[in-house]
This record gives C-alpha cells, structure tokens and sequence, in this order.
C-alpha cells in the first residue's frame, strides 16, 4: 500500500500546492503524523519523495499561499529536516533560510496568522533534532524570535514557544558524562560512531554546538531573568510565562546546567516572592528545591514561601511541599502545622501548641468565617492530612492517634454534633454543618489513615461514627457510598472483629436492613454493593489463624445478609438488582470453594437468577447473572449437577441475549468450560480469564495463547469434544462468530482457533486413529438463525476455494471486508437445506477463523484511517483525480471523519 | 404627627402554637388563637375498649400515706397519670379583657384550635378571619377531638392532683405542670359551631378595612392548605405577621414573601419544631422503616393528624409502594373525619401549588391518594368499629389519631400491636415529645422510629427571608433568640439579626417600636383649591391652611371654615367658632452682622454679643435689654420698655420671610 500512496504523492503535492479545498481540517494533521511515522520508520522523505522538495519550495516561493498550506509546509519543512542528510539537502536548496526567517513571513503578511507562527515553531521543533540544526538556529538568529513568541497572543502560540525553548536546552545539554573539559578528548571518538543522539535520546556534545548552546543558554537565562518581574497585567502574564518554562526546565535539567540557570534567577524569583505569590511560582521554588535543597539560597526561597501571610497560600504550598515527597529538618514540620491548622482551629482540640495569638492562626481562624474559603481550606486541610500521617514521627507536631481523631471530631461537627467544640470557633463550625463537601473529603481522610499505626486504636469510635453516618437521613447519596467504603476499609485493617462491641454489629445490621429500604436506589446501590464488598473481605481472628469473611461482623453473618440481598433482587432499579446478585455471588463464594452442599433455597435461587437471565428487561442484571456463574464455575470446588445444568442454560440463554456485553460475558464462561475441558486434556492450555470484579464491566480482553499440542491424555480428545458440543459451548461459540458485534465475534473468533488448535489437528499430521477419532465428532447445524450464517460462510469458502484460492488471499483487504459487511447483514434468502450434522473439525478448519481473527482485529474505521484513502481524500476534494476508479470513489464517498 | 404606641400581649408562650394580641390604632387584634394539647400527654390514655392493662394500674398515695390519690392518679412504669378525660392548658386570659377583641386573624388550621374557649367564654362580639381550607379543616380537626373525646366519656373529673399544696408533693412531670387551674376539657360541638359562625372567610390578598384604621389582608404562608401570614397596616405603618410558613414544594400555594418587604414590625412565629431534622430525610427515613418492617412481616402505625403532613405522605407513599414492593400491602386511614379529610383536600384548588393546580385542569385529581383509594390501596374508616374490623388484614399500615396516643383509634392499635417487636410506630407529627408520647404503653416490645416531619422555616431560610424583606424590628419568642437548650453550641439554630430580636414568653407585653408615627389626613378639594403655597426652598413650599378638622371612623379630614354668618342671619349657637385672620408665619433666619449693623442705625450701639450652643445672646447694655437669636426662635427680653421691644421686633421681622 505504501508504494501506491507514493505513486500518488505527487498528484497530491500538486493539489495541495494549487491551493485546492481539502476535505476538512484535519487532513494536513493526518498527513503530516503519516510523513513523522515514515521518517520514524527510517524512511527517508527527502530521497523517496522528491516531490515534497518541490512543494515546499512551490509554496515557500509563492505569494498567494492560504496560512494553513503555510503552516503545514512549515511544519514539513521541519521535519524533512529533522535528519541530517534531509537538513544538508534543503540548506543547500536554501529552501531553509527562507523557511525559518520570520521576516520572510513578516514581509508576506502571513506572520500576523497564528496558524503560520505556530507552523514555524513546530517546524523548528522537529528540526532541532541535531547538532547542525542547532549552528543553523543560532547563526539565523531565531533565539530573538522565539523568545519574543514566548509572550505572543496567541496562548497555543506562546505554550509551544516555551515547549521548544524546554526542547533546546534539555536536548542540547551535556551528557552527564561529558564536562567541558573531556568533551574535546572524546569529540574523537564521537565522529567516528557519529550517531546523532545518545542513548539517552540527547544530542551528544560538539565543538561547534558547545558554542551555539552557550549562547542559548545565555540568552535563555538573560531572558527569564528580565521577565521575572512584577508589575502590570502584560508584565504579569510575562512572568508567568517565563515561571511554567522554569518549571519544565528545572525538573528536566541536569546539573551543572541546572545551577547555573537557578544562579541566574534567584533573585529574580526573591523578589517576586515578596510582591505575588502564585502557583506558577510555587511550582518553580519546589521544583528548585528538589533539585538543589542543599543550596541556602534555595532554602531561604523555600522558607519565605512557608512563611507567607496569606493563609490559604501557605496551606496550598505546604500541601504542594509535602506532595512533592520534599524532607528537611526545617521545613517538613512546619508544613505539617501548617496543614492540621485549620483541622486545630475548627476542632477546637488544640494540639498544635500555638498561642492563641499567634498571627497565622489569627488569619487563619478569620479565613475560616467566611463560608467559601472556609470550605475549600478544610477541604485542602482534610484531603492533604494523610501525607503528614505517613511521614517520620519526628516531623509530627501531634500524636498521630490525635489526628484521627480530630478527623473524627470533624465528621461529627459535618453532622452537626457540637457539643465537644469550645465556643471559639463556632463561625467555622456553622459554615460545615451538613456539608456534603466536608464530610467527602473527611471520609475520604479517614480512609486514608485507616492503615497508620495509631489506627487501631480508634476503630471502636471510627465503627460509631460511620454508623451514623449511615442512620442520618440527610446524608447525600455519594456521602453514604464514601461511608461504606470506609467501613469496609476499617473493617478489613481491623484484626479483631470480635472486639466490636455486639451492639454496634446490631446496629449495623439495622442500619444496613433500613438503607436497602431507601428510597433513593443510589443509596441501595450502595448498601448492596457494601455487603458484597463486605462479604469479599477477609478479617483474621485472633485467636484463629484462618481468615474469615468481613460479613461476620454482623449479626448472623452471612445468613442475615442473604435475605436482605434476595429482596433486593426485585428492586425496581436495574443497578441495585445487578449489586444484589453480584454481593450474592460473594457471599456464596466461600461455599462455593469449600464445595458445601447445595439447600433446597439454593438451588430454588439458582432458577431464579435463569429467570433474571430470560426475562430482566436490562442488560445489568443479565451481565451479573453470567457474571455469577462464572464466579461460581472457577470457584467452585466440584462441579455439581445443578452446576452443569444452570451452566448450560446460561450459555444458550446468554448467546441468545440482545446485549453484546451479557454475549461476551457468556462466552467467557464458555471459555471457562473450554479452558477446563483443555487442561484436562493438556495441563498447559490452562488459562484463567481475569476476573472482572464489577458486575456490569465489560470483560477485559484475555491474551490469546494458542494451544501447543502434547502427546499426552490425546486418546480421550474425541470424548472431550463432544462434551463441548453437548454442553453447548460450540455451539455458543459458533452463534458468537457470526455476531453483529465486534467484540463478540472476535472474541468468539479467538476460542474457535484455541479450540481448534488444541483438539483438531492438522490433516498433515499424522495422528492415526485418533484423528480420525475425533474427525467423527459431529455438530448439528440447525437450520435457523446463526446456523444459517455459518453455512454461508463454508458455502462461499467452498466455491471461493473451488474458483481460486489464491486469487483470493492476494486480494486486498476491502474484498474481505466485503465478505464481513455481508455476514454482518444476514442471509434471508439462503435456504438452510435441512439440519446439517458437520464434523467440528471440518466445521473449525472450513471457516477462515485465522482470516476472521485478522479482520475483526482490526478498528472498525481502519479502512477510513489509512493513509491512502487520506491521499484518495485530498485528491478528490481537490479534483484531480485523473483516473477515476469508481469502486474507489464509492468507498470514499462513504469514507468520512 | 402623634407618638404611636403598639402593644402585643403575648398570651402563649409556646412558638408553634401562638396566641397573640395586637393592639394598633385603636384596633385590638388577636393573632392566632392555637390550643397546647401538650398537657394532655399527663393523662392516661382513652381506650375505645376495655383495657385490662389501663385498669389494674395502681393508684398513686404519697410515701407517708397522708394523700390518697388512688381514684385520680395511676402509676405505670415509674410514672404517674392522671386518669380522667385529657384536659389543655388555654391560652392566658387574665393579662387582658378579651372581650375588647375586635378581630381574631388565624393563619392556618392547627392554630385556631382554642377558638370556641375564646368566642364562647370570654364574652367575645368580634370577627374571626380565616380562608375556607384553614376554616373547614380546623372544623375537621375540631370535630375529630370532640369526637374522640365523647367517643370515651368519663364522669370523673380530677382536680384534687391540681390543689398547690397537693401538686407540689407529686413526682415530675406532674409536679413541673403549669397552670394547672386553668386547664379545661374539651369544648363541645355545639361550641364548636357557635365559634365557628363567626369566622369570616377571606381569599389571599383579600384586603378588610377595620374600623377604617388599619386594613389586614392574608398572604399565602405555604405550609398547609390555606395557611397564610397576615399583613396590618395602616397608610403610613405595617405589621407583618408570619407564623408557620414554609418554602418547601408541598401541596399547598407557595408562600409570598414580596408583600412581607417594608414592614416597620414583623412577629415571626410558627418556626420549625425540628430544626435539624431535614423533610426530604425524615419522609426518606419514614419510608425505608415502613418498608423494612411489612418485610419482616410486622404493621406500621403512623399516629397523625388527619390533615396536613398526611397528604404528603401519602404522596410519597404512592410513589414508593411499587419500587418497594408493598404494592400488596393494604394501608389504612381512621379518622372520623378521613373521609372528609381526603376529599376537602382535593376540591381546594385554588389553594394548591401550581402542578396540583393544573392538574384540575385535566382533569385529574390534585392529590394521587385518589387513585391509592380507587385501587383500594388505600382504605379509610370512621373509626375501627364497622367495616373495618371486617376488612382488616396484616400486615398492614395504619394512619390514626391522635398523635398524642392519650386518645383516638390510636390507643387501640398500641395496646394491640405494642406487645409484638414486628410492629413498628413511626411518629411523623412534631407537637409531641415522642417519648412522652409512649410513656403509659411501656414496657413495649414494638419498635419506635421518630421521623417528624416539620415543613415549616428552618433558621436558615428565615435568615434569609428576613435579608430578603428586610423589616425595621422583629419580635420572635424568646426561644429562637438562643440555641436549642440540647445544643447549645449550635448558633445556626438562632436568630442573628441586626438590630437583635425584640423576645417575647408568655404573659409579655411589648411596647413596639415604630419609627414614623403620621395620620394621613384628607384635605376636600375646595380648601385645597384655596391654598396659596410659597416656595420656602427649592421642591419645599408652604401654605397656610385655616380648616376644620373632622375625624370619623379613623378618617380624618380637613374641611373649609364655613363663611361668617352674614349679619341678617341669626346667629346659631352650634356654628363652630371663627377665628381671626390668622397671624403670617415666619421663615428664615436674622443673619448676626447685618443686624448688628440695623441696630447701630436705629441708635443701639453698646450691644455686647455672646456666642452660645445654639446662636448669640446680643446684650444692650445701656437698655438693659437682651436677644437672644436662636436657630427655632428669637426671644426680646425687655421690661417696661414697650417702644423698645417693638421696634427691635420690627428690625428682627424686616430679616424674615413673612408666609
């Protein structure tokens, strides 16, 4: 295909080049990333289309040109000349210095065009890809003009342009392993490898670059230095600018370079401290001081920016210090006071030792009247409260069993418990009363801290506090999905079940038997899903070393759950019905593993969950139902009969459902069943789907390992085929190939091959008997439905095979997917002619699964996507399209983005 | 202009359930008139059959033996009850004569439950104003507890247990009771009716003219059908008065808080008796209880009143029956009046929301509890004796009275259902301490949940009602002005008001503070036609008028002096007196210097002048004579000097403006 969109190229430039509609705005984008995969690829575009040299000068030279040609030529240049053998070809063409001078552009009008200005930034970020490109940057002079866009008006502009300044010097810097003084001795050695980058991806050091990059670097520096300053908007905008450049430059620069840039703005970056502190700035003295903490300078920076008098900034930078992972003796423990001070002052429990008037508290305490910024600074307070809980005890200004339980105290004063607080505070104990926000972000805290030493402790008072949480009516639904998550967290760090007191497991257990009643399904949603969640733990007693399931903490344990999640299989809602089946299938699992008899009740909810399965009107509580039994089917310890029957009724039911989700679901269970009848057969075909743990997830795609044939177990293939095709899983799989939808198909597509593979050898090989053994196995087709699709397809395969086969495989691709477009339409007319009994193995080897398996791999749009209907696109848009093919220009009449 | 002065007696000290009088130019208004049935939760309840339990309770003799009670108080579960019919504690009546009540304005149909005690007993000849729901509902609810109360007649009056002396020995919560004395049984039908008669219907924004005083005028309050707040003003003052409004979207009209705005005095009562227990929760909360105990096979009983909350519970109901599946479960409503009750409340259209309202127009009915009846979901009996006992199933929901459970079908469904701990009573109503409520049914085995739902403004929407209308003062019972005593750390549960809340408690008399006290007075045409204005300074002009002043009916009015009698005629002793021309008014002031400089001319020169803080004292010396130039006045001191004294009036006057 690469060969016939060359041929095209030309015809195209032209196009292009004539100014032609295009057929929309994202075809020169789509061209461009084709030209950047062929040169990543190590084509070389300037040898292999020269009709690209021809364009670019066309355009360049031509005065009339539309700005998105401009921009897209500027960018081509760039990358054309973003080898080195490309860069020599077009400086000598002196298609480069016109290219890259912005006066060039300025002088043709073009320049006021964002669209232009940001085609040349691009083009000179691929170009700056090598050392000559780099001499070439500084000897035209460009710096001045970057720099200058680095404040342009245009944002996409002025972003790119500090990208590329980040580019230059982070591309461009020594190795580590190269001082000044040993880049000489090694320049050497350098020329005769003559790579163009490390193996780090840098440019490796020369002469002549050493002293271009020193000018960059020097003008560079020079130029943030001056515009890091304060002052109007435009000034303002400047230096901050200049601060998101520093950013991406100190994180990325090494040493020596490094410092030297640091040396150059420090005081700079001193000064804007004292006037506006900004996050932008923040950021730059963070960054500053992981990469340098031992310097003074940066440590001063660092310790004004934690003394700053605005509350809320020193909060947000504290928070931002202690994220960053940052440690020093000084400056970690003032920002841990710094973020439990508001937790201090609205709790009123006092444990940071601080005087009463002390300045920061005071602005603090006044910060936190107001409503909104007293929100949103508990809300930074709570959120960023366990990076202090996992730092060094030593850091610490409390205990950390106090912090839990100022986090406590707080989701208390949420719910409008007061009576605990001193009076002092109570403007910002009034302002979180019932919000939602508070209580998220505190439950979210506690989550949190739930692993930290002192967490044991708490977790009586933790169980009280949730269960109110869970009683109280005026909780917001996602307030009471926080709740439980948090409990079933504590519940599972809580070594002890047993030390809970029976009361609060009873209330537990009322709360939860009120809140599956609720009458918003969101709050049963969560109910449900928390006794499933709860039933999945596993809690280790004390006194017993084997682990037991979470739900013992209530009363009755899993039995007084079963009744609750039964109820919720009649709820209105689709979601909660999901929930309840899938909690039910955690809390039998353990049964399950433990191959307990089946009750009279099981088996009764067994017939119930088929019925879900026949007659829910949503797909939820059908994809849980499948889910179910493939929980049941790869935990269960023996197989049942019950097992086996509601296996098989799944299967035909599930590949009969309109939802493509409960279809691929169903045929995960079928390749549970293929997966257990082949490691029966041969131990290495043993391959366990990933578990989808949510009951409407869509199941992940497994990895497809084809079968190795061994020698061994073979004399009962033939037995284990036919329990396939009589539990029903063939015919799941042939009904599943035929599918409308993608992934089902594919997936389908893929258990046929793994099956055939394991089970129906080759003709060439020679198995003896036990081929023709298994070669007898039959398959009923029924003559309805897919069926009747399947035998199209051996119909055409036979006649296509008969014609020509190999005209056939040489065809391209848009035959094949003619062949998929009809299958996918159905075949009415085509009479069935009777039930047909097949041979599986004939059936698996007569269906083209490896051809199948290669199509349904790919996109749905892979046709629309490749670069020669792109080329087909430009040309047709642009009319000059001198051979018309009309089956090509159906196709791309439909071909549309 | 005269000084104003507007009393509010204040005769109940309850915020829910007011009773307040306004006394407002000549006008005496009672404003609510809301019976405390709270005292009946001291008495045994009524069982409408035979209670073996109630009777063998034993009596009450104090620990020395001295007083025997044994007829008149029964113990039950460590406290004691008086067993006689359930008597309230009335509003005050000794802090005013009630007979002197022109007007009684209720705001909705729980507050006019101490009507007749008023209209009937206090020799009351006024007018009682209401809209038609809060008239024939509160006749409903009137009904209901006479009915309740003859239903179980008891012959036995206690009133040994309210003698002090004997009072004072018994334990709490006997002992706290207060004014017991005045503590009446309930009123009659008879009374009810005769009470009753003399309501006048108004419509929302109706405006009545009282005595040509003031004009009142009702305003939708959005708490029950037909609720309202009322507006009293008069031209140049306005007294709102709010109690028990609601912005939530129930069934009823949403409450007008524009027509609040300018009010010189606004009394706020009737505020939510659960502050921190949200409507939305507690009907959530309602819900998921009722569901969970038919589940577990049990009944539910919702003690309540038969109007109000009980629409929307049903409504909520309606919606929640199928996605909890109890569509089988059969749901009861006794009351004597549920038929009534349910039927009333669909024909009152025009006093329901907007969504109801429309609809009517369909037609549909507002409320969709007429499509539970139709489908027999919903079934409503007089009371339990009847159709009832036949129809009857389990598990089932029961709505009945009283909440207090001293009396009403209630009292037989807890002496029923109280022994299992399937069954579940879900208390809804605010008034009643629920654990009060329960005290004489204990030991009971059967769950309690207390959802109560209280639609009425919460402490943050009257904040910011009130920066909304934005009255001058505001007079609240004392118990909104601090938190609630159990929380005494939550200010939000306060009013924070700038300048604070004017506090009021039962027996206070507040003298209102207004600002403007004017008369607006009406001049007839022909004397206005008269007038000759002279503009005193830019957009200010002055007349003198010479007028009668007439006064009728609270109108006043300025008529033209009738001409002097012609000479022929007789004179008539009844013509009013004429006076003179009258004198001209003077304007402006005398400026010191220029003054200074006319008394030179006139020969006065030894003037000594002083500065005082309110202008000069100029001292001639030589006429031993003194003037005093102050801002409002000139004063010439001058003995025996009678030319003198005229001429420096003279100079004085050339400085002044003459109208």
């Amino acid at each position: 295909m690469e060969g016939e969109c060359f041929t095209l190229l030309p015809r195209v430039c032209a196009v292009l080049a004539a100014g032609s509609s295009l057929p929309d705005d994202t075809s020169l984008e789509k061209l461009l990333d084709w030209f950047s995969e062929l040169t990543t690829a190590g084509v070389s575009l300037v040898k292999d289309c020269p009709c690209l040299l021809e364009f670019t000068s066309t355009v360049v030279n031509s005065a009339t040109s539309d700005p998105c040609i401009l921009s897209f030529t500027l960018k081509l240049v760039g990358l054309l000349a973003s080898s080195e053998d490309g860069f020599i070809v077009l400086q000598e063409s002196s298609v480069l210095d016109l290219v890259f001078n912005p006066g060039h552009w300025e002088k043709a009008g073009h320049w006021e065009d964002p669209c232009v200005r940001i085609g040349w930034i691009q083009g000179l970020r691929s170009l700056l890809q090598h050392t000559k490109a780099l001499c070439f940057f500084v000897q035209a002079g460009l710096i001045e003009p970057l720099l200058q866009l680095q404040t342009d008006t245009s944002l996409f502009v002025a972003s790119a342009a500090s990208q590329i300044l980040a580019h230059i010097l982070i591309f461009y810097q020594p190795s580590p392993s190269l001082t000044h003084n040993s880049m000489e001795k090694n320049e050497a050695a350098d020329k005769s490898t003559n790579p163009s980058t490390t193996d780090d991806g840098r440019c490796p050091f020369k002469a002549e670059t050493d002293q271009s990059f020193t000018t960059v670097v020097m003008l560079i520096s020079e130029h943030l230095k001056n515009s890091l300053v304060s002052g109007g908007d435009a000034k303002l905008h400047h230096a901050q600018q200049s601060l998101r450049l520093l950013v991406l430059l100190l994180t990325r620069l090494r040493p020596p370079l490094r410092d030297s840039l640091l040396h150059a703005v420090t005081d700079a970056l001193e000064e804007l401290l004292m006037t506006d502190l900004t996050p932008p700035l923040m950021d730059v003295i963070l960054a500053a001081h992981s990469s340098s903490s031992s310097d003074v300078r940066i440590h001063r920076l660092v310790s004004s920016l934690l003394s700053t008098k605005k509350p809320t900034d020193l909060l947000h930078a504290a928070a931002a210090f202690l994220r960053r992972g940052l440690h020093d003796d000084v400056h970690t423990a003032q920002c841990a006071r710094a973020i439990l001070l508001p937790l201090h002052i609205v709790t009123g429990q006092l444990f940071l030792d601080m005087d009463p008037a002390d300045e920061d508290l005071c602005s603090m305490a006044a910060q936190l009247q107001n409503k909104s910024s007293c929100i949103s600074i508990i809300c930074t307070c709570l959120t960023n409260s366990p990076l202090i809980t996992v730092l060094d005890p030593s850091f610490l200004p409390c205990s950390l069993d106090v912090i839990i339980s100022s986090i406590l105290l707080m989701l208390r004063l949420c719910s409008g418990d007061t009576l605990s607080v001193s009076s002092g505070c109570s403007g910002a104990v009034r302002n979180v009363i019932g919000s939602s926000k508070v209580k998220k972000c505190a439950l979210e805290a506690l989550m949190s801290v739930s692993s930290s030493p002192g967490a044991k402790a708490e977790v009586i008072k933790v169980f009280t506090l949730l269960l109110k949480y869970l009683d109280d009516p005026d909780s917001d639904p996602t307030v009471f999905h926080k709740s439980y998550q948090v409990l079933v967290r504590w519940i599972s760090v809580c070594r002890d079940p047993s030390s809970i007191p029976d009361q609060l497991k009873q209330d537990l257990l009322g709360v939860v038997r009120k809140r599956v009643c609720d009458v918003r399904w969101e709050v049963r949603d969560s109910t449900v899903e928390f006794l499933g969640r709860l039933a999945a733990v596993k809690v280790h007693h004390t006194t017993d070393t084997e682990a037991q399931s979470a739900c013992e903490v209530l009363p009755g344990g899993s039995s007084s759950i079963t009744p609750v999640l039964e109820e919720a299989l009649l709820d209105p809602e689709s979601y909660v019905r999901a929930s309840a089946i899938s909690a039910l299938a955690q809390t039998q699992a353990p049964g399950w593993q433990q191959g307990a008899a089946l009750t009279q009740e099981r088996s009764e909810f067994v017939v119930r969950l088929l019925d879900v399965l026949s007659e829910d009107t949503e797909g939820f509580p059908r994809r849980a139902v499948v889910q179910y039994f493939i929980s049941w089917f790869s935990s269960s310890a023996s197989r049942s009969s019950l097992l086996r029957r509601s296996v098989r009724s799944v299967l035909s039911r599930g590949s009969a459902d309109l939802d493509w989700e409960v279809k691929v679901h169903t045929l995960e269970l079928a390749k549970l069943l293929l997966d257990e009848a082949l490691s029966a057969h041969s131990s290495s075909t043993k391959e366990l789907g990933a578990q989808c743990v949510h009951p409407y997830a869509v199941i992940p795609q497994p990895v497809y390992t084809p079968h190795t044939h061994t020698e061994n177990g073979e004399e009962d293939t033939a037995a284990l085929l036919e329990t396939l095709v009589e539990e029903g899983v063939v015919s799941v799989l042939l009904s599943g190939l035929v599918d409308c939808d993608r992934p089902v198909a594919l997936k389908a597509c893929r258990l046929l091959i793994v099956l055939r593979e394991a089970l129906c050898p080759p003709s060439h090989t020679d198995l003896g008997t036990d081929r023709e053994t298994v070669a007898k196995v039959s398959f009923l087709l029924p003559k309805s439905g897919w069926a009747l699709e399947i035998i199209k397809i051996l119909k055409t395969k036979n006649k296509a095979e008969e014609e020509n086969a190999a005209t056939l495989r040489s065809s391209n691709c848009i035959d094949e997917l003619k062949l998929g477009e009809g299958y996918n339409k159905g075949w009415d007319g085509v009479s069935g002619a009777g039930c047909e009994r097949m041979s599986v193995c004939e059936l698996l080897s007569n269906l083209g699964l490896d051809e199948r398996v290669k199509i349904l791999n790919q996109s749905s749009d892979h046709v629309q996507n490749s670069p020669l209907s792109l080329l087909q696109d430009i040309l047709s848009a642009g009319g000059a399209h001198t051979q018309p093919n009309t089956q090509l220009m159906q196709e791309v009449i439909v071909d549309c983005y | 202009k005269k000084l104003i002065l507007v009393f509010l007696y204040c005769l109940s000290g309850h915020p829910t359930l007011p009773c307040n009088v306004l006394k407002f130019k000549s006008t005496t208004i009672m404003l609510d008139c809301a019976l405390d049935t709270t005292s009946v939760l001291n008495y045994l309840p009524l069982p409408l059959v035979h209670s073996p339990r109630l009777s063998k309770l034993p009596g009450w003799i104090s620990k020395d033996g001295t007083i025997n009670l044994e007829k008149e108080l029964k113990e039950c579960a460590g406290r004691l009850f008086v067993d006689s019919q359930p008597e309230f504690c009335l509003p005050e009546k000794e802090l005013l004569d009630l007979s002197t009540i022109d007007v009684i304005l209720i705001s909705n149909y729980h507050c006019m439950m101490a009507l007749p005690y008023i209209t009937e007993h206090t020799g009351f000849t006024g007018t009682v104003y209401a809209t038609e729901p809060t008239l024939q509902i509160g006749r409903l609810l009137m009904e209901e507890l006479v009915k309740f109360m003859e239903r179980v007649p008891k012959a036995q009056s206690a009133t040994c247990w309210k003698n002090k002396e004997i009072q004072r020995m018994l334990p709490g919560p006997l002992k706290d009771a207060v004014e017991v004395w005045t503590w009446k049984r309930c009123y009659s039908m008879q009374e009810v009716n005769s009470a009753l008669s003399k309501v006048q219907l108004v419509g929302y924004s109706q405006k009545v003219e009282l005595f040509g005083a003031v004009q009142i005028s009702p305003l939708s309050s959005g708490y029950s059908l037909g609720s309202s707040n009322w507006i009293i003003q008069s031209h140049h003052e306005k007294v709102s008065y709010v109690s028990g409004s609601s912005l939530l979207t129930t069934h009823p009209q949403p409450m007008d808080q524009s027509s609040l705005k300018n009010s010189d005095v606004l009394i706020l009562t009737g505020l939510t008796q659960m502050p921190t227990a949200n409507p939305d929760g507690m009907l959530g909360e309602f819900c998921s209880n009722l569901a969970m105990t038919i589940r577990a096979g049990g009944n539910v009983l919702v003690p309540c009143y038969s109007s109000g909350v009980i629409y929307d519970l049903l409504e909520c109901l309606y919606q929640f029956i199928d996605s909890a599946n109890l569509g089988t479960t059969p749901f009861y409503f006794i009351s004597p009046v549920a038929n009534s009750s349910l039927e009333f409340s669909q024909i009152f259209a025009e006093w329901l929301c907007h969504n109801k309202q429309t609809k009517v127009y369909l037609p549909e009915p507002p409320f969709p509890h007429a499509e539970l009846i139709q489908t027999n979901k919903l079934k409503h009996y007089p009371s339990i004796h009847g159709d009832f006992s036949s129809d009857f199933k389990q598990p089932c929901v029961v709505f009945t009275g009283h909440p207090s459970l001293r009396f009403g079908d209630v009292v037989h469904f807890m002496e029923l259902w109280g022994k299992s701990n399937l069954n579940t009573i879900i208390f809804t109503e605010p008034d009643f301490s629920y654990l009060d409520a329960l005290a004489p049914y204990q030991p009971l085995a059967m769950k309690c949940v207390y959802c109560p739902i209280d639609t009425r403004l919460n402490f943050h929407q009257v904040s910011k009602l009130l920066k909304e209308v934005q009255p001058l003062h505001v007079v609240c019972p004392d118990q909104y002005t601090q938190p609630p005593p159990s929380q005494s750390h939550r200010s939000d549960l306060m009013l924070e008001l700038q300048p604070p809340p004017m506090p009021y408690r039962r027996c206070s008399v507040l003298n209102l503070p207004f600002r403007r006290c004017y008369e607006r007075v009406y001049i007839l045409p022909e004397l206005a036609n008269s007038l000759v204005p002279s503009e005193l300074k830019p957009g200010v002009s002055v007349a003198n008028v010479s007028a009668i002043l007439h006064s009728k009916d609270n109108k006043h009015t300025l008529q033209v002096t009738p001409a002097p009698p012609s000479k022929k005629r007789k004179r008539v002793v009844e013509e009013p007196p004429v006076g003179g021309a009258p004198k001209p008014l003077l304007s402006g002031a005398v400026p010191l210097e220029p003054f200074l400089a006319t008394l030179q001319k006139h020969g006065i020169t030894e003037v000594k002048v002083e500065e005082t803080t309110d202008g000069h004292i100029l001292h001639l010396q030589a006429e031993d004579t003194l003037i005093q130039l102050e801002e409002d006045g000139t004063h010439i001191v001058c003995d025996n000097n009678e030319p003198l004294r005229t001429t420096i009036r003279d100079l004085v006057l050339r400085f002044l403006q003459k109208l």
